[in-house]
Order: structure tokens, then sequence, then C-alpha cells
């Protein structure tokens, strides 16, 4: 029997204490209130997409199309605020995200079409039809976006904003989801093992599909949430969002052949990529070297995680 | 232990010699002390339970694994492998149970693969396709297997591949040959095939490591027998001095049960169904009915139309009819499949406890989430009942031996209180042990009031098990053979041949 000590399955929390505790040892800014707020506030459109792509990752697949649908339902739900109010808005932006899941879900699931192929397809489709609908210009209206949902993008409850507390109630609800409900146990064994979990009665087409759809709506909530903080629904909003949140779910921990995978880890993942960000920033590093050690980082990680797996 | 089995001196030279090899895994003693050779031309059979110790041995001697402490000679010159390409280097070759074979390359292709024959251009070295669509057919020449080397290694069957395979190890050159588990999925024509391959390199001076659960094959072309327990050599005996029950009583420590076929009342119908299109088959309760065939005869595809795996077929389930388009429906009817292959049966990434409860979520949950506590009761006694060793529910599959495997994929299915089990090779590659307790265990589950569909390529397992017997040819019952009627080896196997 193969034990191994408690903490080697926390690695991403253990890497994330060290590389915060390096950091304010390094500047003393790092530990300021305002700081830590903002990496709070930065991680949290990361964090609810990161979620999104944890299902389809631990199901066995993949979202390139993250990005582009954040800025669909943003600006999807700043158009229709515009008319029909905050609540009908922000509705019809996660239900566009929701439709573009279900139509990867669809192609991926029962077309048997590889994850990568498609979600690179819609994230190329799903950007032009947001250029189409908005004539490649933020959506604010000619008196801007609701007051009140503008305030969303900024204002606290209990000293914390309401960024923040999307994530961390969406992580309750979603981690209750992915473990304490057949639904859950059957996204895990749909990625672990397709075959076996089909032999066992698992609806594994349906499986898979349902896993872009809540994708889809998270990248949707996300792109409801961005759209509140830049006051508008943004065409360009959310490039590389999908690379972002892929690294950091693969920070996480979970493999990417499906099966593994926690909700909270990936979230600690898009602490790690923020955290990594803001203390380069703060060490006043170059941005392009920023971005070839954020590389680095992902890369070492997803060695490290090879290595410990290769020595089970 | 000092065994001889040369008869002329250049025998004096061990092919391969193992000396005092000890391995460890954490706390886990694999090998402890373990000296084993094999001489040029001899097949030396290696037995043991799982866990013995017998992978772990192999995989040292090819390579793959580094002892603690030992030494390994080559034809007597010390060795040290790094990896299993040196071991291949000293003309040690291993087929794994498991086949590495590019399933996406052709028979040819994968046969020469690492070592393609070359035509030059000067300093551009291209493929020499004609030599190696030749090199393949002289090499599967030799095994009688005549395929056309194009094509591709996907569209084989499954005994197909291993001949390919054992191709592959044959176009090398090579000293030792390691053999792991040939014929678990071989049936009985083509494990002779296998054996005609095997003497023929015996006689060009091979020497051949041979492991299996199958005794009485070792009895049959061992010269020499090693008997691995917990890790220590128990016995080495040569040729005409073991029998199965000797290698029985040596590998398991003592005596075991051997129980044969008790008689069981048969109950009401539990399934009925036009199996193969024309004839029907009854399952009536208490009742095991096994289904025999070569090879390609279309046996498990007809479990497979049962389970709704393939080409629907009108199935009465306790009475209600019924035609299933998927597994989900099949098993919400009250059908259990155990798949040939235990990857298919488990999903080895999940936890054992997972496993289990992954056929039975829909049972234990209450309006939306499942009722954990409950889970969790049910996996110990299942654990428990079955005597899953070891007893930690939160190990993954993966980690559990063939013979543990596969006693998880039948608690899935005990779990749910299911009608009917339809099992395809249920003890394929599986030690001696572990068979007569999945045995027990279908015995149990039938006389419970279920009733078991299985197929097999092990006749004397059917004959063993079944209370019938239906012969399958080309996707066709041809003959039931029950056991009033005296079923036995010899009539099934003309049964099935035709």
């Amino acid at each position: 029997m193969i034990r191994r000590p408690k903490l080697a399955g926390q690695m991403p929390l253990v890497s994330l204490v060290v590389l915060c505790a390096v950091t304010a040892l390094l500047t003393d800014r790092f530990l300021s209130p305002l700081n830590l707020t903002n990496i709070l506030v930065q991680s949290s459109i990361m964090a609810v997409i990161a979620m999104g792509m944890t299902f389809v990752i631990v199901g066995g697949g993949f979202d390139l199309s993250v990005g582009s649908t954040a800025a669909l339902s943003g600006c999807i739900a700043s158009m229709v605020m515009l008319q029909a109010g905050i609540a009908a808005g922000s509705l019809a932006g996660i239900a566009a995200g929701a439709l573009v899941g279900l139509g990867n879900g669809l192609v991926i699931a029962f077309l048997h079409v590889n994850p990568f192929i498609t979600t690179l397809g819609s994230m190329v489709l799903v950007r032009g039809v947001v250029f189409l609908i908005t004539g490649g210009a933020p959506v604010s209206g000619e008196t801007g976006l609701p007051g009140t949902f503008i305030e969303f993008g900024s204002a606290r409850l209990l000293g914390i904003h309401y960024l923040v507390w999307v994530p961390a109630v969406l992580l309750a609800v979603l981690s209750f989801v992915m473990h304490a409900t057949p639904y859950g146990r059957r996204v895990y064994a749909t990625g672990g093992g397709r075959e076996a979990a089909y032999l066992s009665g698992v609806p594994v087409r349906r499986v898979i599909a349902s896993t872009y759809v809540w994708c889809g709506a998270l990248a949707g909530v996300g792109g409801v949430m961005l759209a509140a903080r830049l006051q508008s629904g943004q065409p360009t909003a959310g490039e590389f969002y999908e690379l972002t949140a892929i690294a950091a779910v693969v920070l996480g921990g979970a493999a990417l052949t499906g099966g593994e995978g926690t909700l909270y880890k990936s979230v600690i993942g898009v602490f790690i990529m923020i955290v990594l960000g803001n203390a380069l920033n703060l060490l006043n590093v170059d941005s392009y070297w920023q971005r070839v050690a954020i590389g680095v980082v992902i890369i070492a990680a997803a060695a490290a995680e090879r290595l410990r797996s290769a020595s089970e | 232990m000092e065994v001889s089995v040369g008869t002329g001196s250049e025998r004096a030279v061990p092919a391969v010699n193992a000396q005092d090899i000890c391995k460890r895994f954490e706390a886990n003693v694999a090998l402890d002390h373990v000296d084993f050779e094999v001489y040029p031309g001899e097949i030396h059979a290696v037995v043991g339970e799982n866990g013995a110790g017998k992978s772990t041995l192999i995989r040292i001697l090819g390579g793959v694994r580094r002892p603690d402490r030992g030494s390994i000679f080559v034809a007597g010159r010390p060795c040290n492998f790094a990896s299993p390409h040196d071991a291949i280097a000293a003309g040690i070759v291993t087929i794994p149970q498991e086949l590495r074979l590019v399933p996406a390359l052709s028979i040819a292709e994968n046969i020469s693969l690492g070592d393609p024959p070359l035509r030059r251009f000067g300093p551009v070295a291209l493929v020499d396709r004609g030599r190696m669509r030749e090199a393949a057919r002289a090499v599967l020449s030799q095994l009688d297997f005549h395929p056309d080397p194009d094509r591709r290694v996907a569209s084989l069957s499954f005994a197909e591949r291993q001949i390919v395979a054992i191709a592959k190890g044959l176009a090398r050159e090579c000293r030792v040959f390691i053999l792991d588990e040939p014929t678990a999925a071989l049936e009985h024509r083509e494990v002779e095939r296998l054996f005609a391959v095997l003497a023929r390199m015996q006689a060009r001076g091979t020497a051949v490591i041979y492991i299996s659960h199958e005794l009485a094959e070792v009895v049959a072309i061992a010269d020499r027998c090693t008997v691995l327990r917990d890790g220590r050599v128990v016995a080495v005996k040569r040729r005409g001095a073991f029998s199965v029950s000797d290698l029985v009583a040596a590998m398991t420590g003592g005596m075991m049960d051997n129980s044969a076929h008790a008689a069981v009342e048969s109950g009401g119908v539990l399934l009925a169904a036009k199996a193969d299109g024309v004839n029907n088959v009854e399952l009536h309760a208490g009742n095991i009915i096994g289904l025999a065939g070569l090879l390609g005869s279309g046996a498990d595809g007809i479990l497979r139309r049962l389970f709704g795996l393939a080409t629907p077929l009108t199935v009465e389930v306790r009475g209600k009819k019924y035609r299933f388009r998927n597994p989900a429906s099949a098993i919400a009817a009250g059908i259990g499949m155990v798949p040939g292959e235990r990857s298919l049966g488990l999903v080895m990434k999940l936890s054992v406890r997972d496993n289990i409860l992954l056929a039975n979520l829909d049972v234990l949950s209450r309006i939306g989430w499942f009722d954990r506590r409950a889970g969790d009761r049910m996996v110990g006694e299942l654990i428990e009942l079955l005597d899953i060793r070891p007893r930690n529910p939160k190990l993954k599959a993966h980690a559990l031996s063939g013979g543990n495997q596969q006693k998880v994929i039948l608690a899935k299915w005990l779990a749910r209180n299911i009608a009917v089990l339809l099992l395809q090779e249920p003890t394929q590659g599986i030690d001696v042990a572990a068979k007569a307790q999945i045995h027990a265990l279908i015995r149990e589950f039938a006389g419970r009031g279920s009733a078991a569909l299985l197929n097999s390529t092990d006749l004397a397992e059917l004959v063993r098990l079944c209370d019938a017997v239906c012969a399958v040819r080309r996707g066709r019952i041809v003959a039931a053979l029950g056991r009033d009627a005296g079923l036995d080896e010899a009539k099934l196997r003309s049964a099935i041949a035709g």
C-alpha cells in the first residue's frame, strides 16, 4: 500500500503559501490591505471561469472558448440591461454563455469532434459574433449602464467586494455538486474512464455535454462580473482568459487526461497565477520578463506534478 | 536449490542469472533474497499468487526496475540495467501482459518499430517498406499467422495482437524471452500454436521465462518451475517433479478449497431472449449458464447485445419486455455486466469506494444527493464480504491486483440486487486462489436467487461452474450441453469446433 504524507495532496496550497511568504519578505507593500484586496478582486472573475473549466477538465475535456464567451456574455448582458433592467440583463448574459457551452458540448459529446478543435473553432466564432452584434464598440448606452450594476463592480458587503462573494458562494455550492451529488461522481467517473463509466450505466455523452454547459454558464457569470467592473460590455474583453484558466486548473493539480481535479484547488491555482503577477509587479520586474516567468512556472508546476504521479 | 539442467558443457553458463535479488516498495518487501537462473534452451516457469513477486522479478530482469541489492549476470557477464533499453540490448526481451503495440500503425511497422530496415541514399536514410513487410511476413509465418502485414494493429483481435507482440520480440536477436501471462486471452488452438513456437525457440537455444497462472500449461511445457510466495523462492522443481496440485500447495502454502459444482434448485425465469436472434435462452433463478466458443465465435457478442452495447435484442427480464439501447437501461432493468477487460469494469483512477458506488448512485440517492453514510457502510460490508485486499476503500482501483480488481467489479453489482449478471472471461489472468473465490462468489450470487450468464475460453472453468453450456459458432448457439447430459470438456470442445 502506498502511503504518502498528507501534505503531498496539498501542493497547490503549499506553493501559494510559500509564494506569498517569499513575496511578503521581499516587499512590504504585498501585505498592505489595499494590495490584498486588489488580489482578491483580480482573482474573482478568473476563479469563476476556472471553476467552469474544472468541470470540463475533470470530465476529460478542454475548453478554449471561455474568454470569447465571457466577452459575449458581458456585451449581451449590457445590451439587454439597457432595455430590460439588471436582472434580465445578467440572466441573458449567463444564458448566452450556457448556450455556447451547450453548442460545444453537443458537438463534442455527440459528434465526437475533438474538444480542442471544437472549442478553438467556437473561440473564434463567438468572438466574431461579439464584434457583429456590438459593431466592435463597447456597449454602455448613452447614459451608461444602470448605476446599481456598476456599483456591484466596486461595492462591498461586510467589508468584502461583491465580486469576491460571487466565487466564494459558487465555490461552496459547486463543490457540493461535484462531491455530494450523483451527478458530480459521474463527472469524475466519465473523465477517469469513459468506457468503464458507460458500462456502469453512466450516460457519458450527456455528462460530457453538461460539463461544457457549466463551463459556458460560469464563463457567462465571469463576463457579467467583468462588465460590471469595466462599466460596459467590452467586445475585446477576456482575451487569453482561457489560457490563464487552464493554467490555473493545471496548477491546482487537475489532470488534463480527466478524472482528477478539485474546484477549490483550481481556485488556489488562480490565486497562484494572480499573486505571481502581483509579486512581479511589486518587484518592478519588466512586463516582458513577467510573461517569461509565468510561462516557466506553469511548465515547472506541470512537470513537478508528473514527477510526483510517476513516483507513485 | 542447486539444479543443473545441462546436457552439454555449454549449458553450464546460464543465459541469465539473478543472485540474491532484494526489492522493497516502501514498507512492502516484494523480493526477498531471490536467486533465479535460466539456461539457454530451457523453459523456466515462474508461478505464484498475485503479489508473490513475479512481476517485480521480471521487471528487474527486463530493466524496468532496479533491485535494491543483488546482481544479474547475462551469459556470465555482470550487468546493471539502467533502463529497459539496456536489457533489450543485452538480449532480454519481455512480452508484457498489456501489449506495447501502436494500434494506429500496421503490423509490419509495429514489428520493426524502433529498428526498421533502411535504404540509404547518401546521407538520407528512408524506411525500406518492402523489406519491412518481408521481414514481418517471415517472422509471422514462424508463428503460423499469415495476415496482410499492412493491416492496422487496431483492426486485430487481442489474440492476434499478442501474436504480433511475440513476433516483434522474435524479430530481435534475443537470448532470453520473457512471457508474462501470454495465454491469458488465448483460446485453446492459439495456445497450442504458442507452445509450438516456444518449442522452436527452445530448440534454437533461446532461454524462455514463462509467467502464468495456468498451472496446467506450466506442467505441460516447463522444464523447470520456480514457485514464489511472499517475495521468496519456496520451491524450484524440474519437469516431472511437479504437478498442478504440488504447485498450488507451494503457492498457497497449504491446501485450498476446490469445491465442485453443487446442484442448485432452479426457480422462476429471470431472463429470456432469443440471444442469437434464433434460439431462445432462458435463465432461471439459481442458474449459471455458460457460453463457449472459439475466438471470434460471437459468444461475447451475445453478452454485449443483452447489455445494450450492440444491436438491441428483445429481452424479457422478470417478465417484462425490453429493448436495451444502452447499458444504463439494462442496469435499470436488473442486468449487470463484468466486462472481459478489467480496465472497462473499473474506472482505474477512482477509488475502490467510488467505483462500487458508481453503479449504485441511483439507489443511494435521495432528492439529488447521495447518502454518504449508507454508501460507506455498503462499501465496507462488501470489502469484508468479498475479501478485497487491502481493506482500504480509498485506494485507487489501479493499485489493486487483478483478482482484487475483479472482486471490486463483482461488488459493484452485488450491491444492486440485480437479477442477471453477465460475465465475460471472469477469471482471465487471475491467480488460482482468487479464481476459486470468484467462482464461489458467482455460485453464491446464483444461490441467492439470481442468475449468471458467462462466456469463457477456459472450458474447464465452464464445466466446473455452469449448470449448462451453450456452444456458439458464428454468432449462433449450435448446441446446449446440460449437466444431466454429462457436460465435460471433451464434449464441449467438439461442440464448439463443429
